[in-house]
């Protein structure tokens, strides 16, 4: 544990050391990738598809590449640290394998997983992956070949997010429908945290500091733990009348957070989330599906307002431009350190 | 002979045998004679597939989707051009499992007539596009379907060579694995897309090409046994063609016209009582393509065809998947439906049990022609909400009540709606009486009740005793509004009853014309039948119906009738004079007259039966 702590600091330092010139000039330390449905209005099922949706990677955040199937609905992805060059992605076909390149695509899940919302790996023991999904949280001890629920302890099951503790492998925080859930025995059971009103929509466990964890929800706003999931307190400054989409942390200012949300558009928060404000200029509306900051660039971030292109700001949100597209939605920005 | 020799002979019969555009729009005798309606049906069949094949310009060579294609090849004709067309589509595939059931057509259709470059063409688009499974049930019967028939045709190929990154033993059994849950499911607990207008094409289609192209003997006779086991389930909610009743989902046409669907092209096409609906239905054709397959049984076209008697029906139902927003998985349905010659009256429970285009009652009466008609009459409590959505669907709230309008489903979120469930609605039916109640909290979406009377009612009277009364083909309609209505003109020429009140509600009570020595004697039965309506502190209706029983129903409270509660919990999954199933029995029995077929999915076993007189 204590290495992984060193380790994240030391990346974390790192990170933040780099200038954006000296990022820019050998090229950002991650490359982002962009879970992207390429439509103005919503994917109809069906559909003939006008534009590539999917996985899009770029490294040098300018030219942006498509990878493999065009797969309207892919939620989120993560890299297999077990497998050099494979991802795991979850989206509407279930969990996917693919490697890097594109390549190699598999649908690991059967007909009774669907809808995949979250897939994530456990760091220490190769093949074993947990998924969140519609009814409830999915695990696989052999790579995807075969899979088992695990939800002793959700009542209702539906889950949107799930962060696996990079200190301590065996703890996992679910988002569901009806609140935070935490397991301390690698998902073998769960109790309840911290109740919701409606979904919690994206956890995201702090790249400073693994014993906290920020949640947005779907009606209760936003909550912050500092004990890696155990407690959890409102961030009293963040509005409960909006949906909140996601909410990231910069990995080069841990005072520095951002939200999405319908409604709101962006929120900030440059104060470790004592005060948050909206920062919307320059973007064509206020109903953001996604934030991300990036770790490469401080001050960097990059929204996906309602039926627009990815915006870009390089002053935390005080003005955008156009980046990216014309008319999409992000469901995930994934900064994945460059290989 | 060889067979392509043979369809060519047989397209040249067909090129004779098949009728005018302006022939086939007239509704097809039924024929009494089971030789008689075989040759029906097969003219039909044939009609449909000379009509798409004979939709293409070979000249255009943007033309031909792939239900021409197929149609051509089973015609026989035009292979070059076929295999051509074939190539040329395959570069750009879409439309997710929409795409993979005509690619399974095309492929079976052209086993013989295809080109290899063709075959190759259609082999590499599945290693190459990836279709969506998609989010509700056709999605995954029409995915899953596709998925074995193509495993089955492409067997030993390994997970490189297919778009899942699995082997084809891999997904045939995955496909297997599906639809034998899905079998079990609806045979045990209903369907959850029960009833639909159009998306009985979506089960229907998949059934026939696993009983037309499996290899595994038990898939083929599993698929013929759920085709029979759809048809007989729209056959005995069938008046003249038109599905009755209430349905998942329809749609914004359909629930008014509601001939216009594809459904009635089943009812065309397998009981000859009603004329096919424009371009047969659309993916009728694909249907069309392998309906020789396929002979409907003896007992389902007379059930049917068969008017002469009234009969109430009932069925238990589910709920599609619910992922949120509710304590059960599927909840249950329980649906009502009588029918007479002259109309049917259907219903739910009422609630929200299907997201957007569920309809939850109507009275549909019988027209001699039906189209243009708008022969319905029912009313909704006009319902939107993200919770309903999230209920049924893994998206976030805000954007999916105006999203789904740009998806075929336009008055989703309009005041004006005249399709969709709403949780504030309690239906209860007994025989030919409906009574809805709406007790609808301030602050919702909308509070009013939508209903809506069709231009088609002659005559139409607002009576001073409360009622409206009209008459719709030979039915006499009696229609209660339970709250102050104004009315609202449509451009359809239909008008809008529209009751603001939140505690509200609607009786409905229809009859023959012939029960009655004229209209004014109808009346005079209604006004004279005891009611008592009372809205506070829940809306409360006590009446008796024009057949004598007492109904008491209250907003909230389970119904009763002559005093009994009704018993939910003893709702067949099929129960009726025609078609009778126990829940969780995963058997069908259909029965006319002398006439019996049981479906048994434990024994996969059809067993028909002629009960001798006496016996």
């Amino acid at each position: 544990m204590k290495t992984n702590l060193r380790l994240a600091l030391v990346l974390s330092l790192l990170a933040a050391a780099v200038p954006p010139a000296a990022a820019a000039s050998s090229g950002p330390a991650h490359e982002l990738m962009l879970c992207v449905s390429v439509s103005s209005r919503g994917q109809v099922i069906g559909s003939r598809a006008r534009a590539k949706s999917g996985i899009y990677r770029t490294t040098d955040r300018r030219e942006l590449t498509h990878l493999g199937y065009n797969h309207p609905r892919i939620d989120s992805l993560t890299r297999d640290p077990h497998q050099p060059g494979v991802l795991l992605a979850a989206g509407l076909n279930g969990v996917l394998r693919l490697r890097e390149d594109g390549s190699s695509w598999r649908i690991l899940t059967g007909w009774e997983m669907t809808e995949g919302k979250k897939v994530v790996v456990d760091p220490g023991v190769p093949g074993r992956i947990y998924a969140a999904l519609p009814d409830g949280i999915a695990l696989s001890e052999n790579g995807g070949l075969t899979w088992r629920r695990s939800n002793e302890g959700i009542a209702r099951r539906y889950t949107q997010a799930l962060v696996l503790d990079r200190s301590a492998p065996a703890r996992l925080i679910a988002g569901t429908e009806r609140g935070i859930y935490l397991s301390e025995d690698r998902a073998a059971s769960w109790r309840a945290v911290q109740p919701s009103r409606a979904t919690v929509n994206d956890l995201r466990q702090s790249p400073h500091d693994p014993r906290v964890v920020l949640a947005a929800t779907q009606s209760d706003g936003a909550w912050r733990s500092a004990d890696g999931g155990r407690t959890w307190s409102r961030l009293e400054a963040v509005p409960t009348t909006s949906t909140l989409h996601n909410i990231d942390v910069d990995a080069t200012d841990a005072r520095r957070m951002a939200l999405s949300g319908w409604g709101i558009g962006v929120l900030v928060t440059e104060d470790g989330g004592a005060t948050w404000v909206a920062r919307n200029a320059g973007l064509p509306n206020a109903n953001v599906w996604r934030v991300g900051i990036d770790p490469d660039f401080p001050g960097r971030l990059y929204c996906s307002p309602h039926e627009s292109a990815i915006h870009v700001s390089e002053d935390f949100g005080r003005t955008w431009k156009p980046l990216w597209f014309e008319a999409v939605t992000v469901w995930d920005f994934v900064f994945l350190p460059r290989r | 002979m060889k067979p392509t020799a043979t369809l060519r002979r047989l397209a040249a019969v067909l090129v004779l045998a098949s009728a005018s555009l302006a022939a086939a729009a007239a509704p097809v005798p039924v024929a009494d004679l089971a030789s008689d309606r075989e040759a029906a049906y097969l003219a039909r069949v044939r009609e449909v597939v000379a009509w798409r094949a004979g939709m293409v310009n070979l000249q255009d060579p943007g033309q031909g989707d792939l239900a021409a294609i197929a149609a051509k090849l089973l015609r026989g004709e035009d292979a070059d051009w076929c295999s051509r067309r074939v190539i040329e589509l395959m570069k750009e595939p879409a439309g997710d499992m929409f795409w993979m059931f005509p690619c399974v057509a095309v492929a079976f259709t052209g086993r013989e007539g295809l080109s290899t470059e063709a075959k190759a063409a259609i082999r590499e688009a599945w290693r190459t596009y990836m279709p969506q499974r998609g989010d509700t049930e056709n999605h995954w019967v029409m995915y899953y379907t596709s998925l074995y028939l193509m495993s089955e045709l492409w067997p030993g190929e390994p997970g490189e060579r297919w778009f899942t990154g699995k082997s084809s033993d891999e997904n045939r059994e995955e496909a297997k694995a599906f639809l034998l849950h899905w079998i079990d499911l609806t045979t045990t607990r209903g369907q959850g897309e029960y009833d639909c207008t159009h998306y009985i094409g979506e089960y229907a289609i998949p059934m026939l090409y696993l009983s037309a192209w499996a290899r595994d003997p038990a898939m083929r006779l599993r698929g013929g046994m759920m085709l029979d086991y759809v048809l007989a389930d729209f056959a005995v909610e069938n008046l003249d063609g038109s599905y009755v009743g209430a349905h998942a989902r329809t749609d914004d046409r359909g629930v008014l016209e509601t001939w216009n669907n594809l459904s009635s092209f089943f009812a065309w096409l397998f009981f000859g009582n009603c004329p096919p609906p424009p371009g047969y239905g659309g993916w009728g054709n694909y249907f069309a393509i392998a309906a020789h397959h396929y002979r409907l049984p003896e007992v389902v076209h007379r059930i049917a065809t068969d008017r002469s008697q009234p009969y109430l029906h009932r069925e238990l139902k589910r709920t599609r998947h619910r992922w949120r927003n509710s304590e059960v998985r599927n909840a249950p349905v329980y649906k009502t439906t009588y029918v007479t010659r002259d109309y049917a009256v259907g219903s739910d429970q009422g609630g929200l049990l299907q997201p957007i285009q569920h309809h939850s009652w109507d009275v549909t009466w019988a027209v001699p022609n039906p189209r243009g008609v708008h022969n319905t009459m029912f009313s909704v409590q006009a319902h939107f909400s993200a919770f309903e959505l999230q209920m049924y669907f893994t998206e976030f709230p805000d954007w999916m009540p105006e999203a789904v309008t740009y998806q075929g489903k336009p008055s989703y979120n309009k005041e004006d709606k005249l399709l969709g469930g709403s949780p504030h609605e309690q239906i209860f039916q007994e025989t030919d009486t409906v009574v809805s109640l709406t007790d609808v909290p301030a602050g919702s979406t909308f509070e009013h009740v939508n209903g809506f009377f069709s231009k088609d009612l002659a005559p139409m009277e607002e009576d001073a005793s409360g009622w409206i009364f009209a008459q719709g083909g030979n039915a006499y309609l009696a229609y209660r509004p339970l709250a102050p209505y104004r009315w609202v003109a449509m451009a359809s020429g239909d008008r809008r009853l529209v009751s603001a009140s939140r505690k509200n509600g609607t009786i409905l009570q229809a009859a023959s014309v012939s029960e009655f020595a004229d209209f004014e004697a109808f009346k005079a039965a209604i006004r004279a039948l005891p009611l008592t309506v009372r809205l506070e502190p829940a809306p409360r209706v006590e009446l008796t119906t024009l057949r004598g029983r007492r109904v008491v129903c209250e907003y909230g409270a389970t119904p009763t009738v002559d005093g009994r509660p009704v018993d939910y919990g003893a709702w067949p999954l099929f129960g009726g004079p025609f078609l009778n199933a126990d829940r969780d029995s995963r058997k069908l029995k259909l029965t006319h007259g002398r006439l019996e077929r049981e479906l048994d999915f434990v024994t996969l076993t059809v067993t028909d039966r002629v009960r001798e007189p006496g016996r």
